[in-house]
């Protein structure tokens, strides 16, 4: 009973998804050379606030890191929940730490009232606009609905940050089984383009540019300026926008660009929307950014098949249909979605549901 | 002498009775009007308790996990107290469905019952251990009552057990029905039986009668109704079982090398497999499973096996006999059936007395043919190897030669010395046949790889005796084999066969080969790999041919398969994710680094921010260049719902957008339309069980590795072996929180840290509970004890169970008590790493020293550091003063300075009531009574009390704890002083009014009286008129009493009288009585002495 199955990884890369499949199933996971080769070895100060941040949504946890920080050694407890806030390093943003606890959220003992200060947009991570407007009408397809809401309360632009989001997640029993093979085509286009201690004109021109290209394929197009003022602009000037596409059929392809120094906004506008036309070009009923979500929520829905519709497994989507063997034993039937189409590069992930159902629910 | 008439009866013409009988009203027997409703409010409640019975009848629809094509048998447990009956209608139900007689009924005996159904028939040991263990496997239970005893304790106990673990269907059978002569009696016990059934189960419960028994059989006729009634018995899924894959094991092997045995004297860890139909939800390789009784394990392989006792189809009902001669199919391989018997570690053939070879209508046993076609064989094992040309690998000139015979694996035949004779006979059909399956393994390979649906003819040349072959696992040898590979199970997966073919130069030239044939493919040599994972290992002469075939169809295939496999190349390859997206060859090319100058310092941050866990890709302004272009937007348009698109499905979509308001309904439609598949089509055998496991219904055959060696030497084919499967929150451990209630019948209270044994889940497991209960809603404080007809809340250490799963507690499960066993049945409420118990404790000191409000307080606490943590807690005296913890003293060690809302007495104890929180002990003791050779005997933690009974050591006696007399002395109030000063000052009203009791007589008592002449006079007429009235009722008295004692004497001589006719009647009784009880006792004896026989 004792000797529960040890899950070992090497390298630094996947960290995230990892602690997550193994506090969903409980399975100790040890992770080892972490950066061992690098000038600055073991695990950096965003990791470590990550693991602190899980072993506070959880109770019970055994979070043990080596001496030179090259090691993790997660046994995972009970996801409790609740009210808890964090201050997020200002090395990664918000999104870094949200899109994991995304995932454990709906599986909690109560519901999450999460409370994440830091950098709301970055290049690196989605940005708190795109969980708020794509991550969760995801989650939704699952199931997972009322009282799913994220509160953008300020926001921080990097490198100072200084924003402020809240994160409720209601808790489920049961996830529902996904059955989305009809990607649709899009019906209409919005956006938010956010301009913080910059001029506020910025966002404007943003849009701007971004209709200049859009406008040609559909007229339901809907792009808001998003301008936050004083205390609730956080500390460092920055602009950003971010577009969703929606098809008939609920399909979301999103996609965004955050300013850099010396970009002007229009360029920035040009990026994003030019980042949308080859996400819902590359197709499918999930965004690319959103495929591990979709994938893991389908291995936890009950045992039945799901199936969904996507375009072809970005790196991360690999190692993470990888590592559900290691911690589910599921494995996804991955066929194309239209064999007699050959140009056709969609294909269609279908999977035999776990059953997972949230143990950590109280009836007490 | 005339016979006498009598007038006939005239019914009457008219009138009222005529009305009353001539008209429809009773004609009809239904009278609207008497169940009407009165009133408005009659009716009202009258219809809300209809709605609420229709409520009450619904149940919260539940997803049946059992395929309805072929669905697993049903699992039908007879069970009842020792000598009920239990065997005798195994062997007659068993007969009824398989027209066969089982010498020896044990294990599991599964037999087609019809077009889809299979029964599985397993008889209950009555332990306890077997009652729940088939508790919660069982479908139905036909639960046997013996009719001429009545209930007993294990009836009921069995039946609490049920009801924890979701009430299966259960029929009640009563037996010994004729041993009660009486028609009379017969038919009030049946009334009486009936009734308390009813009152258990539910209203209308069957219940069967079954009279004698016949030559060892029930009646056949009362056996087909029953049969009639299994037959059309219908089955709700249970939510345990429908969210659990398990198993009742048929069969069981060892599959330890015999020298590891050897070696180790036995007590090595035994690689084990079962056998048996999967049920409940699709088992998948890595689940663990429970087996209860021995514990947790990891499946090491699953194979899936033939049907040993398939459903017929219309071929095998077209080739069947109707002669009665034909024995039906039964499975039952721990029973002595056809002459064959499995036993854990070998097979044993019962052959009759004698068999002719040659007489083919007389129909044959299973084990009389195995060893007709044992006799069949006309060349040994050493001649067959020697003819083989097996060569180690391709390149290899010689074949194989074999000097000294070995065998690998377990034959079971072997064990068996006195057919030595036929030891040579056997060795070489058991090699041939070997042989024959390593050549299956093979083409099998070969024809997965191939794609095609070709058939392989020579399966398996004996279908009857399918298990057989599958004794020995063939252990390839795979050096390529990656350790992670090697976890992902054994469903041969074509990779390792490709990569030991790369091992070797033969193999790699054959690859290269085939790289030539499809050189415009893309993806290159790594990934094609994936394709041609073939036969270049060890490919033996006889396959050579085949060679050109299987290149001919690789190219076939990759033509077809122009597109990436993505299963395979994600679950089995060990390229990096890299490597797969862009392509293998196209590992560290960057797309940014191709393009100019104006974007190097982007792409060298974006290499180092490739390192990142980023959920983002990197926008690259080069790469996204392309949509400048006109063309490649306007290529875009058909993916949106103002593009033109050709095909039909556009006009629905813009009927779609027609409707703008009601969109999300239309979307939510559009996606359902579309219903998802039942199951994965159209994949062969090993992916469909890595994608979707195996699936109810299936035979499968399961191996464990490392199970303890007890549980083989002590194998008793009478309990049943239940591999439960356990969901992944299942294997951790956890405190568990679960509303508990003591069983009303059971005798004593629990308590606090007392072990108790659970069963909950697959488990059975000792545990150290401890019971709490709700305080406001503020606290769980413990309880001493578990609360008299009440729920309580209990929480304990152990593995996690599903929130709302029920479980059933024990004290003991030893069979020694006549008391019900069943001591607490409850459901899970809540898992968590730690417990929020608390228990009252209360601190107590003494004042001191007093101010005004203010005290010093001692023996409360023992020093300064304890008070410190104590500051500011609140306290309260004995009379109700309330205050409050200041600061330490310094002076007496541990005494404080404390505050009160008024002045405390010194006779005043302050105390301070703090909560201290427990944790249940992480004490976690699986009941392991498989691995016992007496299954019933399982001893877990004992309480203190037992131990020292059954040491007989004498309970310690501590001073303090003996009982002495309580001194309490007389408490001494001195009287309340006013001062005299004080005392003038009051008003009158207050003063203290003291007075002396009076010293002086008063006139009343001091006053003398004399009396009249008159009055002299009439006092004295008065006494004498008292005086006669005294000595007339004196008289009176008397004479009553002789009266009495007249009337006394009659009474005595009639009850002599009457007691001499009692004692009579009473002798006479007693005769016939005790000349009826010697009788019953002979029945008595009959009877068991037939209970012997069976």
């Amino acid at each position: 009973m004792e000797s529960r199955s040890l899950v070992n990884f090497s390298g630094h890369q996947y960290l995230r998804q990892r602690l997550v499949l193994s506090i969903l199933t409980g399975k100790h996971v040890r992770i080892d050379k972490i950066r061992s080769e690098d000038k600055d070895p073991g695990l950096r100060d965003y990791e470590v606030s990550l693991l602190r941040l899980l072993e506070k949504v959880t109770n019970g946890s055994v979070i043990e890191i080596s001496v030179t920080g090259t090691a993790v050694l997660l046994k995972p407890g009970v996801v409790s929940g609740g009210p808890i806030t964090h201050d997020c390093p200002l090395s990664r943003s918000i999104g870094y730490f949200l899109e994991p606890l995304i995932m454990i959220a709906p599986f909690s003992k109560k519901p999450f009232q999460l409370t994440l200060r830091g950098i709301t947009t970055d290049d690196n991570d989605l940005s708190v606009d795109l969980i708020r407007t794509v991550t969760l009408p995801h989650l939704q397809l699952f199931g997972i609905s009322d009282g799913l809401e994220l509160r953008i309360k300020r926001r921080g632009a990097p490198p100072e940050g200084g924003g402020e989001v809240q994160f409720l997640c209601p808790i489920v029993k049961e996830v529902k089984t996904l059955n989305f093979v009809d990607p649709g085509k899009i019906k209409r286009i919005r956006g938010i383009a956010h301009a913080v201690r910059v001029n506020p004109q910025f966002s404007n021109r943003m849009i701007d540019a971004s209709r200049s290209v859009l406008n040609r394929f559909i007229p339901d197009i809907y792009l808001y300026s998003d301008v936050y003022k004083g205390d609730e602009s956080g500390k460092s000037p920055g602009y950003a926008l971010s577009l969703l596409a929606e098809s008939t059929t609920s399909a979301i392809h999103c996609s965004e660009a955050a300013s850099t120094p010396g970009e002007n906004p229009e360029d920035i506008a040009l990026l994003a929307t030019r980042a949308l036309l080859s996400e819902i070009r590359h197709g499918g009923c999930v965004d690319r950014k959103h495929q591990s979500l979709v994938l893991l929520m389908m291995v936890l829905g009950s045992e039945d098949i799901g199936q969904c519709r996507m375009g072809e497994p970005s790196v991360r989507t690999i190692q993470f249909l990888r590592d559900i063997k290691i911690f589910f034993g599921s494995v996804f039937n991955i066929t194309p979605a239209d064999p007699t189409d050959s140009s056709n590069t969609e294909l269609l992930y279908s999977c035999l549901g776990t059953g997972y159902v949230n143990v950590n629910r109280s009836l007490a | 002498m005339e016979t006498q008439t009598h007038k006939p009866h005239r019914p009457a013409q008219s009138g009222s009775k005529a009305d009353k009988k001539g008209k429809g009203k009773q004609k009809t027997g239904f009278n609207e009007k008497a169940f009407a409703p009165k009133s408005g409010r009659r009716a009202d409640r009258q219809a809300r308790r209809n709605v609420e019975r229709d409520e009450a009848r619904l149940h919260v629809p539940l997803v049946n996990r059992t395929p309805d094509d072929e669905p697993p048998p049903v699992i039908i447990a007879i069970v009842g107290p020792p000598g009920v009956g239990k065997t005798t209608l195994l062997k007659s139900l068993v007969r009824r469905y398989a027209k066969q007689t089982l010498s020896e009924a044990k294990g599991p005996i599964t037999v087609v019952a019809g077009k889809k159904r299979r029964l599985t028939f397993i008889e209950c040991y009555s332990d306890l251990n077997s009652m729940i263990d088939i508790g919660k496997v069982a479908d139905l239970v036909l639960l046997m009552l013996d009719g001429s005893f009545g209930f007993e304790m294990e009836t009921f106990e069995f039946l609490n057990i049920l009801q924890a673990h979701g009430f299966p269907k259960v029929i009640g059978i009563l037996t010994h029905l004729d041993l009660i002569k009486k028609q009379a009696t017969l038919r009030a016990t049946k009334k009486l039986l009936k009734r308390r059934f009813w009152n258990e189960i539910y209203q209308g419960a069957k219940l069967f009668y079954l009279s004698g028994v016949l030559n060892g059989r029930y009646p056949d006729t009362e056996i087909l109704n029953l049969s009639r009634f299994i037959s059309v018995m219908k089955f709700r899924p249970l939510i345990f079982r429908n969210t659990h894959p398990y198993l009742l094991a048929d069969r069981i092997e060892d599959l330890t090398s015999r020298e590891e045995i050897r070696t180790s004297k036995g007590r090595c860890d035994r690689t084990v497999t079962l056998y048996g139909y999967l049920r409940g939800t699709n088992l998948r390789q890595s689940t663990k499973v429970h087996i209860p009784g021995v514990g947790d394990m990891t499946i090491k392989a699953v194979t899936n096996l033939g049907d040993p006792c398939p459903l017929p189809d219309a071929d095998s009902e077209k080739r069947r006999k109707l002669s009665e001669k034909k024995k039906l199919l039964v499975h039952a391989p721990m029973s002595d059936v056809g002459g064959v018997m499995y036993d854990k570690d070998a097979v044993w053939i019962n052959v009759p007395g004698n068999f002719t070879r040659g007489a083919t209508d007389v129909p044959h046993g299973e084990g009389e043919r195995m060893v007709i076609d044992l006799q069949d064989v006309d060349e040994t094992l050493e001649e067959t190897v020697a003819r083989s040309n097996i060569r180690l690998f391709g390149s290899s000139s010689n074949p194989l030669t074999i000097d000294t015979r070995h065998h690998d694996g377990v034959v079971s035949y072997s064990d068996d010395d006195d057919e030595e004779e036929e030891g040579e006979g056997e060795d070489a059909s058991e090699g041939d046949s070997e042989f024959e399956e390593g050549e299956d393994d093979f083409s099998e390979d070969e024809q997965a790889n191939e794609g095609s649906g070709k058939d392989d003819e020579q399966a398996r040349t004996n279908p009857s005796n399918t298990g057989r072959h599958t004794l020995r696992t063939v252990v390839r040898s795979t050096p390529g084999f990656s350790s992670k590979e090697k976890e992902g199970g054994e469903v041969a997966f074509a990779d390792s066969d490709s990569e030991l073919g790369l091992s070797d130069d033969e193999g790699r030239g054959r690859a290269g080969e085939i790289m030539y044939a499809d050189d415009e493919k893309q993806i290159s040599s790594d990934d094609k790999e994936e394709f041609d994972e073939d036969d270049e290992d060890d490919v033996p002469a006889w396959k050579i041919g085949l060679a050109a075939k299987a290149s001919a169809a690789f190219e076939d295939l990759n033509r077809r398969k122009r597109r990436k496999d993505w299963v395979a190349m994600i679950y089995s390859s060990s390229l990096g994710p890299e490597q797969i997206v862009n392509g293998a060859n196209a590992t560290g090319v960057k797309p940014d680094e191709i393009d100019d100058d104006f974007f190097r310092v982007n792409s060298s941050s974006a290499a180092n921010q490739d390192d990142l866990d980023m959920t983002k890709e990197v926008l690259s302004p080069g790469a996204l260049r392309e949509w400048e272009d006109e063309g490649v937007l306007d290529a875009l348009r058909t993916l949106f719902i103002t593009g033109d698109h050709g095909d039909g499905e556009a006009d629905q979509e813009t009927n779609v957008l027609k409707n703008p308001e009601g969109g999300d309904f239309v979307d939510l439609e559009a996606r359902t339309a579309q219903p998802a598949p039942t199951e994965f089509e159209g994949l062969d055998a090993g992916t469909r069980a890595l994608v979707e496991g195996y699936r109810p219904g299936t035979y499968v055959r399961i191996e464990l590795a490392s199970v303890p060696c007890e549980f083989i030497e002590h194998f008793d084919p009478r309990y049943p072996i239940i591999v439960g499967g356990l969901l992944a929150a299942e294997e951790r451990m956890g405190y568990l929180q679960v509303r508990i209630k003591r069983h009303r019948w059971f005798a004593r209270t629990l308590k606090t840290n007392d072990p108790l044994i659970f069963s909950l889940g697959w488990r059975r497991f000792q545990s150290v509970p401890i019971y709490s209960l709700d305080d406001h809603s503020i606290r769980m404080r413990m309880l001493k004890y578990t609360p008299e007809h009440m729920h309580c809340y209990a929480s304990f250490y152990g593995p996690v169970a599903l929130p709302n799963t029920g479980f059933c507690a024990f004290n003991a499960l030893s069979g020694e008590t006549a008391a019900f066993r069943v001591s607490a049945t409850g459901v899970v409420l809540d898992i968590d790493r730690s417990t929020k118990i608390v228990k009252k404790l209360k601190l107590t000191g003494v004042p001191f020293k007093i101010f005004k409000n203010t005290a010093f307080i001692r023996d409360m606490f023992t020093s300064a550091l304890e008070v410190a943590k104590f500051e500011g807690a609140s306290i309260r005296t004995v009379s109700g003063i309330r205050g409050q913890v200041k600061k330490a003293l310094n002076k007496p060690e541990g005494a404080f300075r404390a505050t009160f809302e008024d002045k405390v007495l010194m006779s005043d104890i302050i105390f301070l009531r703090a909560w201290y929180s427990i944790q249940p002990r992480k004490f976690y003791n699986p009941v392991t009574s498989l691995l016992l050779s007496d299954k019933s005997s399982w001893c877990g933690m004992r309480l203190t009390g037992q131990i020292r009974r059954d040491e007989g050591l004498k309970t310690p006696l501590a001073v303090n704890s003996t009982y002495k007399p309580i001194e309490r002395p007389a408490r001494r109030f001195n009287a309340l002083k006013v001062p005299k000063k004080l005392q003038a000052a009051l008003p009158y009203a207050s003063k203290p009014k003291l007075m002396k009791p009076q010293s002086k007589q008063t006139y009343m008592q001091k006053r003398a009286v004399v009396l009249e002449p008159e009055e002299k006079k009439a006092i004295a007429l008065l006494q004498q008129i008292r005086a006669l009235r005294k000595d007339q009722v004196a008289r009176r008295r008397e004479k009553q009493q002789e009266r009495k004692e007249a009337h006394r004497k009659k009474v005595q001589k009639d009850e002599a009288k009457d007691a001499e006719k009692e004692k009579e009647k009473k002798k006479v009784y007693m005769r016939a009585a005790g000349m009826k009880s010697k009788r019953e006792a002979d029945i008595e004896e009959g009877r068991s002495r037939k209970r012997r026989k069976t």
